[in-house]
């Protein structure tokens, strides 16, 4: 009896070896993706739909994740929410999709497209930037994002300004989310930090900031921080200049205008504005010791010899919200919904190209203060201004 | 209150190029009586155009001629290849018209010159003039010294020169005027290249300060716009007026209560205007004669 049951037990364990490959290639993993890549928001929706091709390309030449390979749809919603949200219900729908990655690259358009994956139990990782993306946790039990969050980003910059002796300072943001959604951060850390803050605003389209940058200089300030994505912001820089305020007070603008076009519009200008910024445009400038600095040379080294071009952040952006996703799906060992946005939620120290990521089930934002640093152009390219 | 004489400045500033878009809006308005919706996207297209030829090398004010010619053809090839197939070419018409031509500028626009923002140099270098406390941008000077003489050119224009009385008067009086031997299309194409050419060089001329980019159109036509109706649509000195007024009232709401109501206090005081002055500050409103 004995030996009989050690070979039936023999023979199951060779079958399920022999079969297992088979069993567990139930199939392809199926990623849906969508970006802007026409439409107003265009300008960032090419790069960042080229780093998640390339992250895609990457993974299945290695074989897949547990031997399935990923089959990838997107979908171009044009800028134009409506479209998002068609495309969203045709990926849940009739594409079946295992994961969502990206929303759209317009906050506004993630966070209607939630709405419908929540509902569905999808697991979604979104690309943009907004925190409402991820907060409430409670309503945002499925969507984790792969960029840092304002909170965070206002936190690094108080560090600076803690460093520098830096104690009044006068936020100029635009009227949309972007820069309010900043201003809302802002006045939480600047409470918690100490800091006293002039807040001002202005028009996306506007082109003429000479009446807040007249108060702003009145009223003594140390430092500006502007914060938007639309040219305005050289706007800002030139009459800044023209006041005489950029050799006298310390000028910093967001994440959102590290962009080699807006310096070289602003020109000298900008020669003494600070950036903040994720580790990405000044990869070359980290120390051999940043868990970053290897990550962003072998991924810029890939992007060129496949697209011929220099890649920027919101490469990085995508290219790790995919990594991100298919390490939670071989964790999670198969595309089990709420298998893989538990894996999702227990990422921990995983070093992407972006940063350091670090999940939670109460934190669906990976990354932190640690991973910014401020940045300045010369020369005709971005360089390390402050590290940690 | 240190700062009221630059917040001034700023307001002349930014009130000439609204009182320059307000011109083009005025001169479409005094001979088809339509409100023309193209007028920003054609200042938007002058600054974009001045700003590639001068990225192609070719000297500046080369660069600002070849917008102004440019637009100015867009201009008499809108009122020719599509207003002038229209069967009734009524002020409600042609101002829908307008505002199709306007979306098509736009995308024409973006395909052919690109999604990217641009600028052109200050036309005497960018070092600001330090006057008594006040910093001015050359640039500034440029733009109030420009307004000046096209409003007073075209102020003489529509006074005294043969041509533009023949334009006043088909506005006023089409069957009469041509009755007299005015063609009245010929009135209406001028009035096109006329404000397709001011458009051009008012978005030439601010580019240095405030950057183009295809979607900058759109506002600027409001801009005009409103300080159009201000001033009192379809009179010159109007559009003077309701630029600068609009200008300065942004910029000490901006400096003076909060940034964030800069533009609620603009338009506040436009609706004022036209609950109390329908015509507008300097309109003279509808008085028909029988």
């Amino acid at each position: 009896m004995n030996a009989g049951r050690i070979a039936r037990a023999s023979l199951l364990a060779v079958s399920a070896l022999l079969f297992a490959p088979f069993a567990l290639a139930q199939g392809a993993i199926r990623i849906g993706s969508i970006l802007s890549v026409t439409g107003p928001a265009a300008f960032l929706g090419e790069d960042m739909k080229a780093g998640m091709e390339l992250a895609i390309e990457e993974i299945n030449a290695k074989g897949g994740v547990r031997g399935r390979k990923i089959d990838w749809f997107f979908y171009d919603a044009e800028s134009q929410t409506q479209k998002g949200l068609t495309a969203t219900r045709r990926l849940i729908d009739q594409d079946k999709v295992d994961a969502i990655v990206g929303g759209g690259n317009m906050s506004g358009m993630a966070i209607a497209m939630l709405g419908l994956t929540e509902r569905a139990g999808l697991p979604f990782m979104s690309t943009e930037g907004a925190m409402d993306i991820v907060t409430p946790v409670t309503e945002r039990q499925w969507t984790f994002k792969s960029t840092a969050d304002d909170e965070q980003v206002m936190e690094r910059l108080a560090d600076y300004f803690a460093k520098k002796g830096i104690k009044r300072v006068a936020f100029l943001g635009d009227s949309s989310g972007f820069g309010q959604s900043a201003a809302g951060q802002l006045k939480k850390v600047a409470a918690a930090r100490g800091l006293d803050v002039l807040y001002e605003s202005f028009n996306p389209s506007d082109t003429d900031m000479m009446p807040q940058l007249g108060k702003i200089k009145d009223s003594g300030v140390q430092a500006i921080i502007c914060w938007t994505v639309t040219p305005a912001g050289v706007v800002f820089l030139k009459q800044a200049q023209q006041l005489g305020l950029d050799s006298r007070l310390t000028l910093i603008h967001s994440y959102g205008f590290v962009d080699q076009r807006y310096m070289q519009l602003a020109g000298d200008a900008a020669k003494n504005l600070l950036l903040i910024s994720v580790k990405f445009p000044v990869g070359a400038d980290l120390p051999d010791t940043d868990p970053q600095k290897a990550r962003i040379m072998t991924l810029t080294r890939a992007f060129e010899a496949k697209f011929k071009r220099k890649p920027n952040q919101f490469v990085a952006q995508t290219y790790d919200a995919i990594y991100l996703t298919r390490n939670a799906i071989e964790r999670a060992g198969g595309t089990d919904r709420a298998k893989v946005r538990d894996a999702l939620a227990e990422t921990r120290n995983w070093a992407g190209v972006g940063g350091v990521f670090n999940f939670a089930a109460d934190r669906h934002s990976g990354l932190s203060k640690d991973d910014l640093v401020l940045v300045n152009f010369r020369d005709g390219s971005f360089h390390l201004a402050d590290y940690k | 209150m240190g700062q009221l004489p630059n917040l001034l400045l700023a307001g002349l500033s930014t009130g000439s190029v609204y009182a320059l878009v307000a011109l083009g809006f005025n001169v479409i308005f005094k001979s088809t009586g339509a409100i023309n919706f193209a007028q920003g996207e054609w200042v938007m297209m002058g600054g974009m155009v001045a700003a590639a030829g001068h990225a192609a090398q070719w000297p500046l004010g080369l660069a600002v001629l070849l917008a102004v010619v440019t637009v100015m053809v867009t201009g008499i090839l809108s009122e020719r290849v599509i207003l002038r197939q229209l069967a009734r070419p009524g002020p409600l018409v042609v101002t829908l018209v307008m505002i199709a031509i306007a979306i098509c500028t736009k995308s024409l626009v973006m395909l052919v010159l690109g999604k990217n923002p641009a600028s052109l140099p200050g036309f005497s270098g960018s070092t600001p003039i330090d006057w008594g406390g006040l910093r001015i941008h050359p640039q500034t000077l440029w733009i109030i010294g420009i307004t000046c003489l096209v409003m007073v050119g075209a102020h003489a224009f529509f006074e005294r020169s043969i041509l533009g009385r023949a334009m006043r008067a088909v506005a006023a009086q089409p069957e009469a005027a041509a009755l007299c031997g005015i063609d009245p299309r010929m009135a209406m194409a001028l009035a096109f290249a006329l404000a397709a050419a001011t458009g051009a060089l008012a978005g030439a001329i601010i580019t240095p300060l405030t950057l183009t980019s295809f979607d900058y159109g759109t506002v600027l036509g409001f801009k005009g716009f409103s300080a159009a109706m201000l001033g009192g649509m379809g009179s010159l000195p109007g559009a003077l007026v309701g630029g600068i007024l609009l200008g300065s009232l942004e910029s000490l709401a901006g400096g003076l209560i909060s940034s964030h109501f800069k533009d609620a206090v603009a338009f506040l005081a436009l609706l004022l205007t036209l609950f109390l002055r329908p015509a507008g500050v300097l309109g003279k409103g509808e008085v028909e004669r029988v």
